[in-house]
């Protein structure tokens, strides 16, 4: 099935892949983002947060975005 | 990118968007949603996603939108900090290649071309604006809009503040000028009525 992947390791990637029937949030997690971890991205499903274990579907749009992104200029 | 530096008493940051055809030219600047202070800008993560939905809606490559990290900083230091470095590193240091810039309040600037991938390599680049290129005019009206929309300005923490988070025991102050100071009267009066050096009846501060 297709769904639309976001990310922007790498070269970035904004497309439609394919994808496995019951492929989770994590499992998607694991085959593109390799030594990536977790907690430094939003991972967004249809723009709604996702947990791990959230199951994609035919269409869906899933983004991992970077979070806690912030700059500080010396006092 | 000048507008929102000024505009406010706070850093600003955002994303530069690429020309297609060349990543290094920027063609706008786009906030996101953030908090800042004279001394920070803190990125919303939920308002990051969103931009990145909305490039992408609009047919932008994540290499044009998402690799050119540029913020303000107060003064006239454009170099990056301790917080800098480490938001670059982990935010940007997987992607292929990403720029920091750093546009200081007095006007200087810092760009750095970090290229992740190979060897790797760190290029500071030069920064220039590009007349040879056709541009749109001012837009301040659309500027404002999006600073508005995007900047949420916080006071900037204070010395103190920071001295009760690691657990300093800030000393009673006392200001000299309140009429009910307890020193102010005994210690002037003592002042005043010290005996004066007879041969220059003059008061000591005139020395």
């Amino acid at each position: 099935m297709k769904i639309l992947f976001i990310n922007n390791d790498g070269g970035g990637f904004a497309d439609h892949i394919d994808v496995d029937p019951q492929t989770t949030v994590a499992k998607l997690f694991e085959q593109r983002i390799d030594g990536g971890k977790a907690q430094d991205y939003l991972i967004r499903v249809n723009r709604q947060p996702a947990a791990a274990d959230c199951v994609l579907h035919e269409g869906d749009r899933i983004s991992f975005t970077p979070v806690k992104i912030e700059g500080a200029g010396d006092r | 990118m000048l507008y929102l530096r000024d505009r406010g008493q706070t850093e600003v940051g955002g994303f530069g968007i690429a020309a297609g055809d060349d990543l290094l030219r920027i063609e706008d600047v786009q906030l996101v949603r953030q908090t800042c202070t004279s001394v920070s800008v803190v990125f919303d993560d939920e308002a990051v996603a969103d931009f990145f939905d909305r490039q992408v809606d609009e047919g932008r490559k994540p290499e044009q939108f998402g690799r050119i990290w540029i913020h303000t900083h107060p003064g006239d230091c454009p170099r990056p900090s301790m917080t800098d470095e480490e938001t670059f590193a982990r935010v940007f240091g997987r992607a292929d290649w990403a720029v920091m810039f750093i546009v200081a309040r007095g006007g200087q600037t810092y760009a750095r071309l970090q290229l992740n991938v190979g060897p790797g390599a760190t290029l500071v680049v030069p920064v220039s604006v590009d007349f040879e290129r056709p541009f749109e005019a001012s837009q301040m009206q659309s500027w404002e809009q999006e600073y508005c929309a995007n900047v949420t300005a916080l006071a900037s923490p204070r010395l103190t503040e920071r001295s009760d988070e690691l657990g300093f025991v800030e000393p009673d102050l006392i200001d000299p000028f309140e009429p009910d100071a307890a020193w102010t009267d005994d210690a002037w009066q003592a002042y005043l009525n010290e005996d004066l050096d007879p041969l220059c009846e003059r008061l000591p501060y005139e020395i």
